[in-house]
């Protein structure tokens, strides 16, 4: 990937965790995207336990920034069938457990 | 009512009750107040305790005796103040107005005519309805009490309905009535007198059906009507903005393996980003832009030319090697027979001669084996005759396996003076040229441009490059070479990613006093180097030969003072070269004929060599200890073995001929017994060195295990025992006596 992620590597030879954002899916513009995913990466850093927080966070930033409605999900386990508005979606994982969906529509 | 006496301090007496009465009440609640002083009207008398404790009678009366007795108001109506009649004894505390009426009223009697009643009939009718209380107030003058008690217990509403219920009845009756009691009325009327009541009666009585009163609840509001606008409907639809679906599922062990995914690809990206930075350093920056910048059409035809081109290279090896098929056959198998009849001698046999048509006007200035492929060699195409200068130069690679043709062509825009071929990367190529920058070519990428250049104005030479080595590799993989010039100064450039950094490593100056300019200014003499060569095993040391005939032994690590001065020569010095063997033994030759063997630490050499000409170059054979070479620039080529004889070579032999060519390099093949030697005129000679001019160590009967090197060794350290001047000089005692003296 283009960005210089955070990188953790435990020294155990066996597990190895990552905890840099990696985008799964999106079709955002490329600013857009970086914009979102880094305040994917605020959000859920600040709100490090707390997913519900993160995601209010996260879709009323997005609502202030691209204009509503947004719909965040921010979840370690969860599946998910959306429609949303072409080039406005994200689907993300970061902190190596928390998989984190925004879309709009 | 008791009298009262009122006097006039009973005001002030209450003002003071009442103050200390408020002053008790905010005690607990207000005291911020009571440190306040209590405010009293001005005029308020003092008393004392006496007075105060004075009772004060008072007395009520029925009347107001302060009641004004003379009001007047003044009337414009008449221009005069007229009495306005006294208000009276009468305090009027409540006032509500009712909306009973009296029934002898003017108003009842109105509204009674209105409801077509004669207030005489409705009084008799009442009265036969209340008979005992309309008997006893009949003496009375009206019939009040009749509809009092009626208006009493009712509100006016329910008071109007009974009444009009009751008036509705006494319609009823009062038509059935009207006739026989219509005279008696008219004449109580006319008895009393009432014209007012004449009047509306008649009405009344006309109608006969009584008019009903107004609801003052009951209207109807007048409206108006405007006109409504027209109501037209418009709808317009938008596209709506497109809509996609996704889906996924999220667990744990998704966003493990998405992970370990994307990490792996990051690896193996940063893998290839390192093996594209290797193979790019490896081409070099430029050579790798037009490679690029060719597309499309041109790059697919310059791929069938490049195969086109490598098979005629086949070809022309081929029919190569058919035409000097007997050249080849001697370069392998031919050693002379007669070396075996010979002692101590040994020949030189001719074999290809390599030219190229553009550079025959040109000197061979230097040649230089490629370090990776044994048959390459590196040629300069240059000129020495500063009298006749040559516009271009050129580099030309040549193989064995084709001595019609160069493999590779480098042209220069100025003579090419010296070169030297990478030992890591075998293509890299660097040359120093006539007018003092130097260059270093790509040959594996392209011919056609180097891929260094350094700046013609500001980043060169200013004098001609004689000599230029590649040095061991910087820490970080960076690619650096030395260039000695005629300029005095040793540059050492660092191959960047796209640019010649150069750093001066020293400025050789001569040990001489400055020489005073005309104007004052003192110079130092620059001492122009001429050739210079790194020490193989100590990277920081090595040696630069002058033109002035010294040899400078100086380190990387001192930029003005030399480790050692030797006064080598009275000629400029053509090349030094270090024994292969042992590192301390060097050799250098120079234009005042001589060729001298030195030992590092000693000013005096080991040995020297007169040749009868200038010698143009030495070199060390690479297989043997003692065995060295040179050429003359009268075309000979000499050959020494010291083990073999310590004065005379073992070989000389003229290779061009006298009057037309002068020869003036020379180099040994790395592997091959075969010496490669420059004329003026542009051609390489070929020469195989007979038998007797290689002849190896043999390993004494005691000491067989020995390997070749170290017999080598052994060979070189016994044979300068011989030369070596004891450190302290014992002088031989004088047998002759001083007879002579």
């Amino acid at each position: 990937m283009a960005e210089g992620e955070p990188k953790e590597k435990t020294e155990d030879t066996k597990k190895v965790v990552h905890t840099y954002p990696l985008i799964r899916h999106s079709d955002m513009p490329e600013e857009t995207k970086i914009e979102s995913m880094e305040l994917v990466v605020t959000a859920c850093e600040k709100h490090s336990s707390n997913n519900e927080a993160a995601a209010r966070m996260i879709k009323e930033e997005m609502d202030k920034k691209f204009g509503p409605p947004f719909h965040v999900v921010v979840g370690e386990g969860f599946g998910f069938e959306i429609s949303y508005e072409c080039s406005n979606l994200l689907y993300m994982f970061f902190g190596g457990n928390l998989a984190i969906c925004i879309w709009k529509c | 009512m008791p009298p009262a006496n009122v006097t006039k301090k009973s005001s002030a007496t209450k003002a003071v009750r009442k103050t200390a009465k408020s002053q008790a009440e905010t005690d607990d609640i207000e005291e911020w107040k009571r440190a306040k002083q209590l405010l009293k009207p001005k005029d308020q008398l003092e008393l004392n305790e006496l007075e105060l404790k004075e009772t004060i009678g008072k007395q009520l009366v029925s009347t107001n005796n302060r009641l004004p007795d003379s009001l007047i108001e003044f009337s414009y109506a008449q221009g005069t103040f007229i009495p306005i009649p006294s208000p009276g004894n009468v305090v009027v505390s409540f006032e509500q107005q009712g909306t009973l009426l009296h029934k002898d009223s003017e108003e009842a009697r109105q509204q009674m005519l209105e409801m077509g009643i004669d207030p005489l009939t409705y009084q008799t009718s009442v009265e036969t309805i209340y008979e005992p209380e309309a008997e006893a107030e009949v003496p009375s003058e009206t019939a009040e009490p009749s509809v009092a008690p009626e208006g009493e217990g009712d509100t006016t509403e329910g008071g109007t309905q009974t009444e009009e219920g009751k008036e509705e009845e006494e319609g009823a009756e009062g038509t059935a009535e009207k006739p026989p009691e219509e005279k008696p009325e008219e004449e109580d009327e006319e008895g009393e007198g009432e014209t007012v009541i004449k009047a509306t009666v008649k009405p009344a009585a006309k109608g006969g059906r009584p008019r009903k009163l107004t609801n003052q609840f009951n209207f109807c509001e007048r409206a108006a009507l405007t006109y409504n606008n027209p109501v037209r409907s418009q709808e317009t639809q938008t596209i709506p903005p497109p809509m996609a679906n996704f889906s996924a599922n999220v667990l744990q062990w998704v966003i493990y393996d998405a992970y370990q995914e994307d990490f792996a690809a990051q690896q193996l990206e940063k893998e290839l980003e390192r093996e594209r930075k290797e193979k790019e350093k490896m081409s070099i920056g430029k050579p790798s832009q037009p490679k690029k910048a060719a597309m499309g059409r041109a790059q697919l035809s310059e791929a069938v030319q490049g195969r086109v081109l490598e098979c005629w290279r086949v070809l022309e090896r081929m029919i190569n090697q058919n035409t000097f098929n007997d050249i080849a056959k001697d370069y392998r198998y031919w050693d002379d027979p007669s070396d075996e009849y010979r002692d101590e001698e040994g020949t030189l046999l001719p074999l290809w001669k390599f030219t190229y048509d553009k550079t025959k006007k040109h000197t061979v200035t230097d040649m230089e084996w490629n370090p990776f492929y044994y048959d390459l060699f590196a040629v300069c195409f240059g000129f020495l005759d500063y009298m006749k200068p040559l516009q271009a130069g050129a580099v030309c690679l040549f193989t064995l396996k084709n001595p019609s043709f160069p493999d590779y062509i480098c042209v220069t825009d100025s003579g090419v003076m010296c070169v030297d071929t990478h030992a890591k990367y075998p293509y890299m190529v660097v040359i120093g040229l006539y007018d003092g920058s130097v260059e270093v070519w790509n040959v594996h990428a392209t011919c056609t441009m180097p891929a260094y250049r350094s700046n013609s104005v500001t980043n060169k030479h200013r004098g001609i490059v004689w000599e230029v080595k590649w040095a061991p590799d910087l820490p970080d993989g960076e690619l650096n070479f030395f260039s000695v010039a005629a300029d005095g100064k040793i540059n050492n450039w660092v191959l960047m990613q796209n640019e010649l950094a150069v750093t001066t490593i020293i400025t050789l100056f001569l040990d001489k006093d400055p020489a005073s300019g005309p104007d004052g200014t003192l110079l130092r003499a620059i001492a122009c180097a001429s050739c210079v060569k790194l020490h193989p095993d100590k990277p920081l040391v090595y040696l630069v030969g002058t033109e002035e005939g010294h040899i400078y032994k100086c380190s990387t690590a001192y930029s003005s003072t030399y480790l050692m001065t030797y006064y080598a020569h009275t000629m400029p010095v053509c090349r030094i070269d270090f024994n292969r063997y042992n590192t301390d033994i060097f050799i250098s030759c120079s234009a005042d004929w001589r060729i001298k063997i030195w030992e590092d630490e000693r000013q005096e050499p080991l040995f020297v060599f007169d040749v009868g000409d200038r010698v143009g170059d030495v070199k060390w054979a690479p297989y043997s200890s003692t065995v060295f070479a040179a050429v003359t620039a009268e075309g000979r080529v000499y050959v020494f073995d010291l083990n073999v004889n310590k004065y005379k070579p073992i070989c000389v032999q003229a290779i061009v001929s006298r009057r037309k060519n002068k020869v003036t390099r020379i180099s040994f093949n790395p592997k091959l017994p075969i010496l490669i030697v420059g004329d003026d005129k542009g051609c390489v000679t070929t020469l195989k060195l007979s038998p007797n001019l290689r002849i190896m160590c043999k390993a004494p009967k005691k000491q067989q295990h020995l390997d070749q090197w170290t017999l080598q060794c052994m060979k070189l350290d016994k044979l300068l025992a011989l030369v070596r001047e004891p450190v302290t000089l014992t002088l031989p005692e004088d047998t002759a006596g001083s007879e002579d003296s």
